[in-house]
């Protein structure tokens, strides 16, 4: 029997700048003229922002979710963020750290003033000895693995839809899901040219 | 379903008490009860479910940690060693044996990569051959129809160039060889035959469970039964008329006057109320730690070592097969991960005069995805953004990574003990000692030359050797109640009757006498299929059944290809 898929949650990217505003990614309902909508662009600081072009229209579901959301599209270099999964992700690394929202904004900060290298960041951090240093570990393994917290406390928050099952999927399936009928791993794989 | 010791009824007396659900157990359990005996089958654990198991899988932030979808109830502890230790097996050292087993319906093969695989001849007798170890108390034709028993039962797919000569053919045909593992074999052609693994895996539908559609979660769960394991045997045995207690820890055997005949198995519930229940024979099955464990933890005022133990040789000669391994990247797209997770070894080092000299061994190809594992690592080394997507991809499609599977000889000096540390139902834990010993420090030298071979047959680069003090350890417990002729050196007799009480029997890989390179189960399955055979000749009062085609005709020659 085919496992039950979760919804597909909405995407932040250029479906969002045709939805209507009341429905817009933090998926609640609410009129336009009551609702004041963060755009990321906003939060980013001009320096993140030229790092993210693609990233600045996009709504984020609070002030105190932007720079949460700048660093992701930073960090995973993605072009499109669930938006939903994002808004779990937060609520999670909120949960197993209480200062993890003051720390984000510290960050977006500090590369901004710094004006680091992305490609470089850990690299910069490590060097200077900042507080901060573990926290681009925490958003990596929440986007790209889909866990938050460590030893006993760690909590799987996305499986299918973590970013590591996305780069492999034109070629893979996430394990324990079917690769296909019997037989169908005896050809060659098939890569995408675009994916990445 | 299975009725579960909760509910606090004990059972009625039966023919033959078994002690442990695991595949072993529970098949020699079915075939007893197919000849119309009544057996009733104590199983500590809980009664589990495909469904939750997949639901933990997916769940859990430790994927590559196969024991992470099973922890263990609370009244049948197992060793737990990730996130955070239970030291439910000790370690006396001076090498670590850290075992991993499942104490639950079904047992531990509900997370095996379903590898059955039967001796090569030569196994059996490493003693007179090669000087080392010691002889089996029955050679591999004595065997031989076991293993097809097994083999059909079990549902077993391969090709007959594996080393293990048969008079029958397969019950199906190789599972269809992933694109990864068929490069390495033509790469390895001429220098390496690379031969599909013969494996309790579904090529087709068979008995009513479907073929293999490459979930590549093999370790730990099949999420649809194309692989072969406990849960389905003891569904099986339940099917023939077996009766099974889960949550039912037993925790000693009872003997009677004389102290040649068991009478009674005791059992704590999980709100630790003891019940006792009685039977004609007792055969023990819960895997070659717990067993050992039971006989010990069943000492008395005549038997102040535990039982079956006059000699003390009852938890010795601790055996189980180390892993070295080489992981590189390949100079080709080969994508691990599609399809089964283990299809493909080279079988050449499994036997041989220099068997004299050093440790045989297997040489297994992983088709397990790299995914988690790079993820991981890209992390702590702090990449991210698009070099992270690059690097992903760059390790999903090229690393590879051959293991040794390492013979272990059998030394008195290996073995399990109780600690003096008690579990959650105050009984004490066990304790390994165990160690590497020069003949297999020596057989993963020799491998090393190989796996270097083979890097460069495939264009490795990045290659990253493991240490050659670091054996991880592939869960096949063999040795600790070891069957043999001479009640000085071994626990019970060839039939796997123990050498000091009369209806006491055991069966599970704790009885096999050497390890040789395969995984144990298929070799366990088979021995205590034939173990069933005897005991019902015997109260038939008839002899054994001769093997099928036995006379004149010779079994087929499984040569190397």
């Amino acid at each position: 029997m085919p496992p039950t898929q979760p919804p597909r949650s909405r995407l932040i990217g250029s479906d969002v700048l045709s939805a209507s505003p009341s429905t817009a990614s933090c998926g609640r309902e609410a009129a336009p003229h009551t609702h004041r909508r963060h755009l990321l662009g906003a939060f980013a600081g001009a320096y993140v922002a030229s790092l993210i072009p693609w990233a600045l229209a996009q709504p984020v579901a609070s002030a105190e979710q932007a720079p949460f959301m700048a660093l992701s599209a930073l960090l995973t270099g993605r072009t499109a963020l669930d938006a939903e999964l994002g808004q779990r992700l937060h609520a999670a690394l909120v949960a197993a750290q209480p200062g993890f929202a003051a720390d984000a904004r510290a960050l977006l900060d500090w590369i901004n003033t710094r004006q680091v290298d992305p490609a470089r960041l850990q690299q910069a951090l490590d060097d200077a000895r900042s507080p901060l240093a573990p926290l681009p570990r925490l958003l990596a393994r929440a986007w790209f693995m889909g866990i938050v917290g460590e030893g006993a406390q760690a909590r799987v928050l996305a499986y299918e839809e973590a970013l590591n099952a996305q780069i492999v999927a034109d070629v893979l399936r996430p394990p324990s899901y079917a690769y296909g009928p019997y037989g169908s791993w005896v050809v060659p794989p098939k890569e995408e040219p675009s994916r990445g | 379903m299975a009725d579960s010791a909760r509910a606090g009824k004990v059972p009625a007396p039966a023919d033959f008490v078994v002690v442990g659900a695991g595949i072993i157990g529970a098949l020699l359990a079915r075939k007893l009860a197919l000849a119309g005996a009544s057996v009733l089958m104590l199983e500590a654990g809980p009664y589990v479910t495909r469904g939750e198991i997949v639901a933990r899988f997916r769940n859990s932030p430790r994927r590559s940690d196969w024991v992470s979808p099973y922890p263990p109830a609370p009244w049948a502890p197992h060793p737990v060693y990730a996130p955070v230790a239970n030291d439910h097996l000790l370690q006396a050292g001076p090498y670590p044996y850290k075992a991993e087993y499942l104490r639950q319906y079904g047992g531990t093969t509900w997370h095996w990569a379903a590898h059955a695989w039967r001796n090569v001849p030569g196994d059996f007798r490493i003693r007179t051959l090669y000087g080392v170890g010691v002889d089996w108390p029955f050679d591999y034709d004595e065997l031989e129809q076991y293993y097809q028993e097994a083999e059909v039962l079990m549902g077993v797919s391969g090709a007959p160039n594996t080393g293990s000569p048969r008079r029958q053919p397969f019950p199906m045909p190789p599972v269809a060889e992933p694109w990864a593992m068929r490069r390495i074999r033509e790469r390895l052609q001429g220098v390496y035959p690379v031969v599909g693994n013969t494996t309790a895996r579904n090529s087709r539908g068979y008995d009513g469970r479907p073929a293999c559609v490459g979930n590549n979660s093999c370790q730990p769960i099949c999420p649809v039964n194309a692989q072969y394991h406990g849960g389905i045997a003891a569904d099986a045995a339940q099917a023939a008329g077996v009766k099974v207690l889960t949550d039912a820890n037993v925790y000693r055997l009872e003997h009677d006057a004389s102290g040649r005949r068991i009478v009674a198995a005791h059992y704590y519930d999980p709100d630790k109320r003891s019940h006792r229940v009685t039977g004609k024979t007792f055969i023990v099955a819960a895997n070659g730690i717990e067993s050992p464990r039971l006989l010990l933890l069943s000492a008395s005022d005549r038997f102040p070592r535990g039982l079956a133990n006059s000699r003390d040789m009852v938890g010795r000669h601790l055996m189980d097969h180390p892993s070295t391994s080489l992981t590189f990247d390949a100079d080709e797209p080969l994508w691990l991960g599609r399809g089964p997770q283990s299809p493909s070894s080279i079988n050449t080092m499994r036997d041989g005069d220099f068997r004299r000299a050093h440790a045989p061994y297997r040489l297994d190809f992983t088709n397990i995805s790299r995914v988690d594992g790079t993820s991981a690592a890209l992390i702590k080394e702090g990449i991210y953004g698009p070099e992270f997507a690059r690097r992903l991809r760059h390790s999903a499609a090229h690393e590879l990574n051959v293991k040794s599977v390492l013979e272990v000889l059998p030394h008195p000096d290996h073995r399990i003990t109780l600690s003096d540390q008690k579990d959650a139902l105050g009984l004490p834990r066990p304790m390994a000692h165990y160690s590497i010993d020069d003949y297999t420090r020596a057989g993963h030298q020799r491998a090393r030359q190989d796996f270097q071979r083979i890097a460069d047959l495939m264009g490795g680069s990045r290659l990253r050797f493991t240490g050659d003090d670091d054996f991880a350890n592939n869960q096949h417990i063999c040795g600790t109640l070891s069957m043999g002729t001479n009640p000085a050196t071994s626990v019970c007799d060839g039939y796997a009757r123990a050498h000091d009480h009369e209806n006491l029997f055991f069966a599970g890989t704790g009885v096999l006498p050497t390890a040789g390179t395969c995984n144990s189960t298929e070799n366990g399955v088979a021995v205590a299929l034939r173990t069933a055979a005897h005991i019902l000749a015997q109260q038939a009062g008839q002899p054994m059944p001769a093997p099928p085609g036995a006379g004149p005709q010779a079994p087929q020659k499984g040569g190397q290809s």
